[in-house]
């Protein structure tokens, strides 16, 4: 049997605001998988380091700052320089449409504006680990 | 004790009963209401209709629940006019950018009549990080204005002498004697004295370890800075308003009003008992704190929440701390119009903010401001911050909303509603209490469950569709949120950091030093550290350096934990 899916959920940068990281942590953490939750101020580096650590299936993000741009390409610069660009890199918070776009082009698999219900967040998450090999 | 007649009470009684058996019930058989429960986020149920029964069921007391404006216990009211003296305090939070830019904007604030400006710093600023530290990088101006010396604080006021508003503010909540410094050391450079011109500040460290996350130090230290502003305004600038005890964060996060007002007067508690063990009296620092009070889900739970959160905090001042000067148990309040706005369709979120508004100007709040309708999408374009402001003035000055005290107060609703907000926020103080007050309720995890709790119950009831948002989960039309108009450019970064150089290379070094030497001994010590952040920021020492010194005394919070699944 397939162990049980893991999942880094993150706060980067100096962005305290974590209602909606906690949120979300919960919601996956009650559809059956193992939640880790870093807390706040983390590095890119710390994340990516902390993921492979974890050994996590899937990365979320939360960031309410508007530095999104400075931290989510350097997140995907770090899991290439690792080798480790298999997994999958999600986020959640404000971020304008047009940046949703460019993030979508560099490799960020879907990004959640403030208002989406949980639900679509699980069913997103499963439905792109159950694609793995 | 009953302020009713008996027999006219009991003839009302019979009266309601046949109004129910003869014309509601055939109405709700031919009209079924629209649901069960008007349940508020609050947990408190609203019922179909209030009458001078509900006032009885409650033991409303006109003169003691109530009283006169301006007088113990002041639900209805701090001061015997009101508005018809003078309207709230009009504030804007702005800053982004770096201070040239940000001055710009600051003069457009004056000029269109603001009364009091909250600088909004970025977070780099807001937990001391100077604009060129490792965790700075990508964060420079982008949440509010970089802030790293004294420097930036004459550029960003350049042209605004201090006294030409009637406050003038920053949050500070981390490093309180050091915000408080680089104001008087500003007010020296424009060629003011304390005197001349007030000073605000949010200054309340313990909502951020729970919400907010703007911490630097340990717990324990952490009280000690916040409550050394207080002291020393007690002794050198009694006008000015040192810490606002913060509801808002709490229930923005979660925790539901009532919890969030009694959480706050907790950690309210903790900052005067700790000022009273250090020898001063009660009267010398109550009337410095005020409140920032918060209730985003329900019109009159906003009204009554500040009717009864005065009321509360009046008593918990005379009982418990034998207060005996009016301006310590007279709870002054701060509110931000914000709470419901929508990514989607943001031109709606003007009518949002203008009821929550309204909700606060009749619940009777001193200090005001308003969200900008498109801060949702990023830092506020002028034309919104313009709108922002017109709106408080124009509660202030059209339509005769402030032309008497207490408009609703009297209502069966409003005051039934007032006294059972009061029981709430009471019993849930005492809980604190129970639990050995606020630093065993953070250490123990109780505010933070508390609030975990309420996130996961509003995002539930937004799901199942109970929280209603138009245009979001009612309504909606599928079309593709906008674009932020207000964009922070990259280079401010490049150019805040050479500021931050060029200041580094024309101080005097030798002074710097031997002020960041004078942080270092009184931290070590019992004194108070305003005094010497204010030599340090007269020497242009940076936030990050006075902070660095602070944290190599005290240490840091250590915020990392684990939060795995529980299947539940």
């Amino acid at each position: 049997m397939r162990r049980k899916p893991r999942i880094l959920i993150g706060k980067v940068g100096l962005d305290g605001h974590e209602v909606g990281a906690r949120v979300v942590a919960r919601a996956l953490a009650d559809a059956g998988m193992e939640v880790i939750y870093t807390g706040l101020r983390q590095t890119p580096e710390m994340i990516v380091r902390t993921a492979i650590e974890e050994g996590v299936d899937l990365i979320g993000i939360s960031i309410l700052s508007g530095s999104h741009m400075s931290f989510f390409p350097e997140i995907l610069r770090l899991l290439r320089e690792y080798q480790a660009e298999d997994i999958p890199f999600i986020a959640g918070g404000i971020i304008p449409a047009e940046d949703v776009e460019r993030l979508k082009e560099m490799g960020v698999k879907e990004i959640f504006p403030p208002e989406t219900p949980t639900s679509e967040i699980v069913r997103f998450v499963k439905g792109l680990l159950d694609e793995r090999p | 004790m009953t302020t009713m007649d008996p027999k006219k009470l009991k003839e009302l009684e019979e009266a309601k009963r046949a109004w129910e058996e003869q014309c509601l019930k055939p109405a709700l058989e031919a009209f079924p209401e629209r649901r069960k429960n008007f349940l508020t986020d609050i947990g408190l149920n609203i019922e179909r209709l209030y009458t001078p029964l509900d006032l009885e069921r409650v033991n409303f007391d006109y003169e003691k629940d109530l009283g006169f404006p301006g007088q113990f216990p002041y639900t209805r009211g701090i001061s015997p006019t009101m508005y018809r003296s003078a309207p709230w305090i009009v504030r804007a939070y702005s800053g982004f950018g770096e201070p040239e830019l940000c001055n710009k904007r600051y003069k457009k604030l004056v000029e269109w009549g603001v009364d009091e400006i909250v600088m909004a710093v970025d977070l780099p600023t807001q937990v001391g990080y100077d604009s060129d530290h490792l965790m700075a990088r990508g964060e420079v101006g982008k949440v509010g204005v970089a802030i790293d010396t004294l420097r930036d604080m004459e550029i960003l006021f350049e042209g605004i002498p201090l006294n030409k508003l009637k406050r003038i503010s920053m949050l500070g909540n981390s490093f309180g004697p050091i915000a408080l410094a680089l104001f008087i050391a500003l007010g020296e450079k424009q060629g003011l004295q304390p005197e001349e011109f007030v000073v605000d500040l949010q200054n309340d460290i313990l909502k951020e370890y729970v919400a907010r996350g703007t911490y630097i130090f340990p717990i324990r230290p952490s009280v000690r800075v916040t409550t050394d502003v207080v002291g020393y305004c007690a002794r050198h600038a009694p006008h000015w308003y040192p810490s606002t005890l913060c509801a808002n964060h709490l229930n923005a996060a979660g925790a539901g009003s009532s919890k969030a007002a009694a959480f706050a007067m907790a950690n309210g508690v903790c900052y005067l008992r700790h000022l009273v063990e250090k020898g001063y009296t009660v009267d010398n620092v109550a009337p410095l704190f005020s409140m920032f009070l918060d209730e985003r889900s329900d019109f009159f739970v906003a009204i009554c929440h500040f009717r009864a959160a005065r009321r509360v905090w009046a008593k918990i001042l005379k009982e418990k701390f034998h207060a005996m000067d009016p301006r310590s148990t007279a709870l002054k309040i701060t509110a931000y119009s914000h709470g419901g706005e929508t990514l989607l369709e943001p031109i709606n979120n003007i009518a949002r903010i203008t009821l929550a508004a309204l909700a606060y100007v009749l619940g009777g709040v001193q200090f005001l401001y308003n969200a900008s309708y498109d801060e949702v999408l990023g830092t506020p374009s002028e034309e919104a911050a313009k709108i922002s402001i017109r709106i408080q003035q124009i509660l202030a000055h059209e339509l005769g909303i402030t032309s008497t005290v207490d408009p609703l107060g009297g209502s069966y609703f409003i005051e039934t509603l007032t006294t059972e907000i009061e029981r709430e926020i009471s019993e849930e103080f005492e809980k604190v209490e129970a639990l050995g007050g606020a630093i065993a309720a953070i250490e123990k995890g109780y505010y933070l469950s508390a609030i975990t709790e309420g996130a996961n119950r509003r995002q539930k009831e937004f799901e199942r569709g109970e929280r209603v948002s138009i245009g979001v989960n009612k309504w909606r039309i599928e079309t593709k949120a906008p674009y932020g108009a207000f964009r922070i450019d990259p280079m401010i970064e490049t150019k805040q950091v050479e500021r931050l150089s060029r200041v580094k290379r024309e101080r005097n070094e030798r002074r710097v030093k031997e002020a960041l030497q004078y942080v270092r001994e009184v931290a070590q010590g019992e004194g108070n550290l305003v005094p010497p952040s204010l030599e340090a920021v007269r020497a242009y020492a940076t936030i990050g350096e006075i902070c660095d010194v602070l944290r190599s005394v005290f240490g840091e919070y250590q915020a990392r934990e684990y939060f795995s699944a529980k299947g539940s």
